[in-house]
């Protein structure tokens, strides 16, 4: 029912909207989420800047998350990839690149997993640790609810709800995933090599 | 064929279950329904948080009074903050927002009908969890703000500190058996963190379903510069809700995280930093401010054009003006830190800021008083709190401009100063648009309108109420009495303004008991045969039936001017003939 008016409301609007009233809607829940990582950036260089020379560190493998930066950065191009196969009409490339994507931010929450348990210190050990795994930590639920957000989508490509004009969805999880691997440049950046 | 008649069954239960008196309530998407659920619940937390209050002033009526234990006291006017805050004012708005906005700007519907749903169960059943720590006797206790580290609970928030201590300090604390747990070991703060945020995602998927409902579902011709003032408020305050909420999400969650997990975000003995909740959390807290007025601005700017019988004057710069207190809303929050030793620099920045927000919000009490020049004045219920609101939040007003004079701030902070002038923007600015509101717009939601007798009394109750309840606490502070103390010893010259405002509570509860009357007399008259448009308004929600039909418009108008409703009405003298495009 109230898709049926809501419909009819669109389709009386004088100028037809070039893009789908989702992708607004997803474009300000980015905003609201890139302003949630701002502020738990600025609350970390407030601690930072505040402790001055006192700012604990701690050993972190830097090559594990160098190699775990590039899988996640590659798997936003696949995911592109992705969505071209299917502007081409190519059902199969599009649920097999996707999938890769899928296994691709799998293993980055994997890697991330075995560095939890392995790097020797709790979110108790010192202000550096506890930032560490909040930042971390909510960085990682957040590529977690994007794996399930494309799984969904690679379970609807298999039954065929995707073509060239009506991906809706899949855009969507496109622009989670974007914006969930941009946020980790920066993630990674801070903790690991520039202002540890 | 056994299951297909089992699932035809089921299918015939639900559609009986949505169409029955209570499932169609519960079911809903539709943005009307929406609005009267969101409306009526935000009215029965005001109930709740007017019991609070009443409480509060029984209990400071007179010196060392031990009507409530001071557990029980922290416990009341922390949740009597909350609910009005979160509970009351901010679901009422986004009622009228839901119910007006689509009316208003041509549309059918909200963007994302199911989205809406879902911001209101949020809101109901995150209600209901605040409400039911009382169950548990453990209901927020540390104020709306919460400060840590008093909110904080592990032992291990001064073990670290004690380890840097020297043997014989470490030796004289054992032997003094000092508490070393720290402040709130109880379940209080919980409650407040996973409440608010349960509130929280509610307000974030309403702002969401605004901002794409105003920018992309307007009726033809319905440019943005001819959007009604209250369509303008409701936008610029979802923006306010999508960049400030964060803020809020950040700051409760690493106090959870300190709580339960072991960070040390707000411990200073362990290289975190008790500042930094005041910095999240405020720079969350005054856009919240605006958040909760910036709406009944809008109220206001629709009621008052359409008693006065001529256009808001200065359209323009009501709009923008608000377009400037939601950016400058962001640049304030340390206001609320003076006393805290910030440098001067920064003092100077925030009490700069704070003077200079004051001057959008005097451009708009200007242009309201202006719009009342030379008008047709027509005191109607809706007119009178419209009125009222003027002149109470310009007292809040001032009275707020005073606390941005960093020396004056050192003086009143944390006195019933603050709790003054919070009342007069809130009770006098937000509780008197929203009467003000239900007044005007009770006609379009029910198809019957509130007795104006009952309402004329019920406003100038609550304004002698409010007044005579808030005004003296300005003194009080002044006189240093702090806030959040469950009593006070007799003989220090607060007793008579003590006992006046708690009196004047009196007055307020007689107002809502009328209103409440009048409530339940307009519903029990059956049949009422009102017109659709009682007030001879100017905006599109009166063009269409009231109540509207579940689609609001047979046919969605074609928009020329910023009163379609008066062109409509006076073909002659529309306002497109003279604006000139």
């Amino acid at each position: 029912m109230s898709t049926v008016t809501h419909q009819t409301a669109a389709r009386e609007e004088s100028h037809t909207p070039v893009r789908g009233l989702g992708w607004y809607g997803m474009v300000f829940f980015i905003a609201s989420e890139a302003v949630f990582f701002a502020n738990l950036i600025a609350a970390y260089l407030y601690l930072h800047v505040h402790a001055g020379p006192h700012w604990p560190t701690l050993d972190l493998d830097k090559v594990l998350a160098a190699v775990n930066t590039v899988i996640l950065v590659s798997s936003s191009f696949v995911l592109t990839f992705a969505a071209r196969a299917l502007n081409r009409g190519n059902r199969r490339a599009f649920s097999g690149l996707l999938l890769l994507t899928i296994l691709m931010g799998a293993t980055f929450i994997s890697i991330q997993l075995y560095e939890y348990v392995n790097n020797g210190f709790g979110p108790d050990k010192n202000i550096f640790a506890s930032s560490f795994y909040t930042l971390t930590g909510f960085h990682g639920a957040h590529v977690t609810v994007g794996i399930l957000f494309l799984t969904v989508c690679w379970f609807r490509s298999l039954r065929g709800d995707f073509s060239k004009d009506n991906h809706f969805a899949l855009t969507a999880a496109e622009m989670y995933w974007h914006f969930v691997d941009v946020v980790w440049i920066f993630l990674v950046l801070l903790l690991y090599f520039v202002v540890r | 064929m056994a299951v297909g008649s089992i699932a035809t069954r089921g299918r015939t239960a639900r559609q009986t279950w949505k169409q029955s008196k209570f499932g169609s309530w519960v079911t809903t998407t539709d943005h009307k329904k929406l609005g009267i659920l969101y409306v009526s619940t935000g009215f029965i937390f005001f109930l709740a948080g007017g019991i609070e209050a009443s409480l509060i002033r029984w209990q400071l009526s007179t010196p060392n009074a031990g009507h409530l234990s001071p557990e029980a006291y922290d416990q009341i006017f922390t949740m009597h903050g909350l609910t009005m805050i979160f509970l009351f004012v901010m679901p009422t708005m986004a009622g009228f927002g839901n119910y007006l906005v689509p009316l208003m700007i041509g549309a059918r519907d909200m963007a994302f009908p199911r989205l809406n749903a879902l911001g209101y169960w949020l809101l109901f059943f995150g209600g209901i969890f605040m409400y039911a720590s009382f169950i548990f006797g453990s209901a927020p206790n540390a104020g709306w703000f919460s400060y840590a580290p008093l909110t904080e609970a592990s032992p291990g928030c001064f073990t670290q500190g004690v380890a840097a201590m020297s043997a014989q300090a470490q030796a004289q604390f054992a032997t003094q058996n000092l508490q070393l747990s720290c402040f709130s070991p109880g379940q209080n703060p919980d409650f407040w963190i996973i409440g608010l945020n349960l509130l929280g995602i509610s307000s974030l998927v309403g702002a969401l379903n605004f901002i794409v409902t105003i920018l992309r579902l307007r009726a033809p011709g319905m440019t943005i510069n001819r959007m009604p003032l209250f369509v303008w408020m409701t936008m610029i305050t979802s923006f306010l809700l999508v960049f400030a909420l964060p803020s809020l999400t950040v700051a409760s969650f690493l106090l959870l995280f300190d709580r339960h997990l072991g960070t040390h975000f707000y411990q200073a003995g362990a290289g975190g930093d008790p500042l930094l909740w005041q910095h999240l959390f405020w720079s969350f807290g005054h856009p919240e401010v605006y958040i909760l007025i910036l709406p009944a601005f809008g109220m206001i700017s629709e009621i008052l054009p359409v008693f006065s019988g001529k256009p808001i004057f200065g359209y323009t710069f009501v709009a923008w003006s608000g377009v400037a207190i939601g950016f400058l809303s962001f640049t304030v929050w340390a206001h609320h830190m003076f006393a805290v030793g910030l440098p001067t620099v920064a003092q100077a920045f925030f009490a700069s800021t704070t003077t200079l927000i004051a001057i959008p919000t005097a451009v708009k009490i200007f242009n309201w008083v202006a719009t009342l020049y030379g008008g047709k004045l027509r005191f109607h219920t809706p007119m009178l709190f419209a009125t009222g609101f003027i002149a109470m939040f310009l007292i809040g007003g001032l009275n707020g401009a005073a606390l941005a004079v960093v020396p004056f701030d050192y003086q009143v902070t944390d006195t019933y100063f603050v709790v003054a002038h919070i009342h007069y923007v809130l009770f006098g600015g937000s509780v008197m648009a929203i009467f003000g509101g239900i007044f005007y717009w009770f006609p379009k939601m029910f198809g019957r309108q509130l007795n104006e007798t009952l309402g004329k009394i019920q406003f100038w109750l609550f304004l002698i109420g409010l007044n005579l309840t808030f005004f003296p606490m300005h003194i009080l502070g002044i006189l240093g009495m702090p806030r959040r103390q469950y009593t006070y010893p007799p003989n220090l010259g607060w007793d008579g303004l003590n006992l006046a405002a708690s009196i004047g509570v009196l007055i307020l509860i007689a107002g809502v008991l009328i209103f409440l009357w009048n409530l339940v007399r307009t519903f029990m008259k059956s049949g009422v045969g009102m017109a659709d448009d009682p007030w001879d308004a100017f905006t599109l929600e009166w063009a269409t039936a009231s109540p509207p039909p579940p689609e609001n418009f047979k046919t969605i108008p074609t928009v020329r001017s910023r009163r379609p409703l008066w062109d409509m009405k006076h073909p002659d003298k529309a306002d497109w003939l003279t604006e000139g495009h």
